[in-house]
């Protein structure tokens, strides 16, 4: 039993370091724009479908697909948010966001179904399905790899928005955008890049996934129910509390799956979801609500 | 008031007009009388987005191969076969509103079902309300034949919990050194991939095989590995997952990465679709699923709708197109024998009574059904061998002998 609870919690920390690359765009997206960006998901899937291509037409790791789907994200990012995220009112942003954002998610589905058929795709590595035994605990090598990209991405991330002048301006407009206007940051610009710098995790986290789960074009829709209860949890717009809160997340579904079942340890993003919102509505780890990293 | 009767006016007119273009543009072909002049409608609701696009779209083209051939032999009662398709995202509520719809709007003279249990009840509600018949082709589950439907019938081999009926025979009959002790069951939470696992559970057990693992996941679990850890501490001697594709793949991969090396896993869906062995790599081997069609049978028409299908898709047919052209097989033997091909009541009991009765000569070998309208046979047992697909129960339909123990992954 010892081991098999040992095997739960260091499946959970792994998987719980990927859940926090994949929320991390969402984090971003709200805390920068108060949009609500449910088809961040959808550009994971699209990430993991591009990765697919190149790897099966040019026949290389996955990985190397990422300078290609990176800037590309970025680049869409920016796009998304200067053509169509900016004309949507500022009154109701929050709503109409969601709205704007499932159609897209919607459009990204049916391309995707158009282009490479409904039938699933995987991308299968032979060191995919090996794993390291420390001790009598596995650890499978595609989670400690899903781990570790994901851990580098966020200090990545963590570096770009402490340090550079870009994530300075990033975190004023996140802070306080008339303030941030007023100190003579162009807040409409930031934002674009903001919107960006979330879709290029999303192209890491598309490859990551590719390499761990078979996929086809509807299979972004599980993924956005989890990933939005890892950002409340966390404190909407706070990274670091998505981050933690993945982690913690994780850990809990792995322990229950392993001593409960799946149906719980599935149920309990719901459970930890709705007692964040009865407790603590502004997150558990962030500031006021939307305003702190 | 006067603006009221205008357009009543225009619209009475333009009707008539209508009906009088319906007229005038087929002459000739004098119907018996009761019978509707043109084609025979057909309406199909089908999953062809969302969670069961892939297995829905495979039954669509079963569908068109069935109806391209029944056309090229002149139709059903000499007239041309049309489909007419609705896609119901996988989603239940839609699927009852399209075949509300296709039954009173399009006035469809016969429907076939969807696919999926999930998907099946909901429909075969609509369509009893309307005394339609309802043959399908995917809704294996125990629940479905629980609801009482008159004129639903599931045109395939077997019911769920008889999938696994020629592996539970085999197993119980080998030598007690070699029979297995203990098993490990998980099984995606959904009426027919429980049912699959649970068939062959209940027999193992009631012949003495100790369950020791019984897991239900729901569908948007992700992650594998925890259940996998769950069965790698329970070492059973076999493993069986209730699956559809994407978790059969998850639960493969998670049990090599956790080393756990039975002597037999069997996966219901997953293994059958044609992506499984690239996805799964060399793990495939040995890997045994049930299955209710083969592409090397002889039955009825199997040859000529691989054929077909070929040139009209440019693709292998799999099991799901076998599904959707048997569905089509039993209704036109249906259509021939009663003679008649429309909605009312007194032609649908015709039907639904003659496919209680009978026995067809389909592309999955005979079919007969029982009073709920449950398949009567049972499924083949497929397994990788040597990378390839070989049918090795029955006895009399294998292709390849049984590997057991079967190799690592």
């Amino acid at each position: 039993m010892v081991s098999l609870l040992l095997q739960g919690l260091a499946l959970g920390v792994l998987t719980g370091g990927l859940y926090a690359l994949l929320a991390s765009g969402l984090s971003l997206y709200f805390g920068v724009m108060r949009v609500v960006m449910v088809a961040h998901p959808a550009f994971l899937f699209l990430a993991a479908y591009l990765t697919y291509t190149v790897h099966t037409t040019l026949g290389v790791d996955p990985f190397l697909a990422l300078p290609v789907t990176v800037p590309l994200f970025f680049a869409l990012g920016v796009a998304v948010q200067r053509l169509l995220i900016a004309r949507l009112a500022p009154d109701n942003l929050a709503m109409m966001s969601v709205l704007l954002t499932f159609g897209i998610a919607l459009t990204i589905e049916g391309l995707l179904g158009t282009i490479y058929t409904g039938s699933y795709k995987s991308v299968s590595m032979g060191y995919a399905t090996k794993s390291l035994t420390i001790g009598g605990v596995h650890l499978p090598y595609d989670k400690i790899i899903a781990f570790l990209v994901a851990a580098l991405t966020l200090a990545v991330l963590f570096a770009v928005l402490v340090k550079s002048r870009f994530g300075q301006a990033l975190r004023a407009t996140i802070q306080h955008r008339e303030a941030a206007r007023l100190v003579g940051i162009r807040t409409e610009r930031v934002a674009g890049y903001g919107f960006g710098v979330g879709l290029a995790t999303a192209a890491v986290g598309g490859t990551v996934l590719a390499l761990i789960t078979p996929f086809f074009p509807a299979s972004h829709w599980v993924w956005i129910g989890k990933l939005m209860a890892i950002i409340v949890v966390g404190g909407l717009g706070s990274v670091t509390g998505a981050a933690l809160a993945a982690v913690l997340l994780g850990v809990v579904e792995g322990l229950v799956l392993v001593t409960v079942d799946a149906t719980w340890a599935t149920t309990m993003f719901y459970v930890f979801l709705f007692l964040t919102l009865l407790a603590r509505p502004q997150g558990f780890f962030g500031g006021r609500l939307a305003h702190r990293f | 008031m006067a603006r009221v009767l205008k357009s009543l006016t225009i619209t009475s007119m333009c009707a008539l007009a209508l009906t009088a273009c319906a007229k005038t543009d087929e002459p000739g072909t004098a119907q018996p009388a009761g019978q509707q002049q043109g084609p025979v409608k057909i309406g199909i609701s089908l999953p062809l987005t969302g969670d069961f696009a892939e297995p829905g779209n495979g039954i669509k083209d079963g569908y068109q191969v069935w109806a391209d051939r029944v056309n090229a032999k002149g139709g059903l009662l000499g007239r041309k076969v049309e489909l007419i398709f609705r896609d119901d995202a996988s989603d239940p509520n839609r699927v009852s509103s399209d075949y509300e719809s296709l039954i009173t709007q399009d006035k469809v003279n016969l429907v076939f079902g969807p696919f999926s249990s999930r998907l099946v009840i909901p429909a075969a509600k609509v369509a009893e309300s309307y005394n339609m018949l309802f043959v399908e082709p995917a809704g294996a589950a125990k629940e479905v034949f629980e609801q009482g439907f008159k004129r639903l019938f599931y045109a395939a081999p077997a019911i769920a919990s008889d999938h696994y009926n020629y592996l539970a025979d085999y197993l119980i009959k080998l030598p007690a050194d070699q029979r297995p002790k203990t098993a490990a069951y998980a099984s995606l939470d959904d009426p027919f991939a429980q049912g699959t696992a649970y068939g062959l559970r209940d027999k193992l057990a009631a012949a003495g095989i100790k369950t020791v693992v019984d897991e239900v996941y729901p569908p948007e679990t992700t992650d594998f590995s925890p259940i996998a850890a769950k069965i790698a501490a329970a070492k059973p001697d076999i493993v069986v997952g209730g699956t559809q594709f994407e978790d059969s793949v998850g639960l493969v991969r998670a049990l090599q990465e956790l080393k756990v090396q039975p002597k037999l896993a069997a996966f219901s869906t997953g293994p059958t679709e044609p992506e499984f062995a690239a996805a799964v790599k060399g793990a495939a081997e040995s890997i045994l699923s049930p299955v209710g069609w083969s592409a090397t049978a002889t039955f009825t028409g199997n040859q000529e709708m691989i054929k077909r299908h070929k040139e009209m898709f440019n693709g292998e047919a799999n099991e799901d197109t076998a599904n959707g052209f048997t569905v089509g097989q039993v209704v036109e033997a249906a259509v021939n024998a009663a003679k008649c091909v429309d909605a009312t009541k007194e032609c649908q009991d015709k039907l639904a009574d003659h496919i209680r009765q009978g026995t067809f000569d389909t592309v999955v070998g005979k079919l007969s059904f029982d009073d709920q309208g449950r398949p009567e046979q049972a499924h083949m047992i497929q397994q990788y061998v040597g990378g390839k697909v070989e049918i090795v129960l029955p006895e009399q339909a294998k292709t390849a002998d049984l590997v057991y123990p079967k190799k690592p992954w």
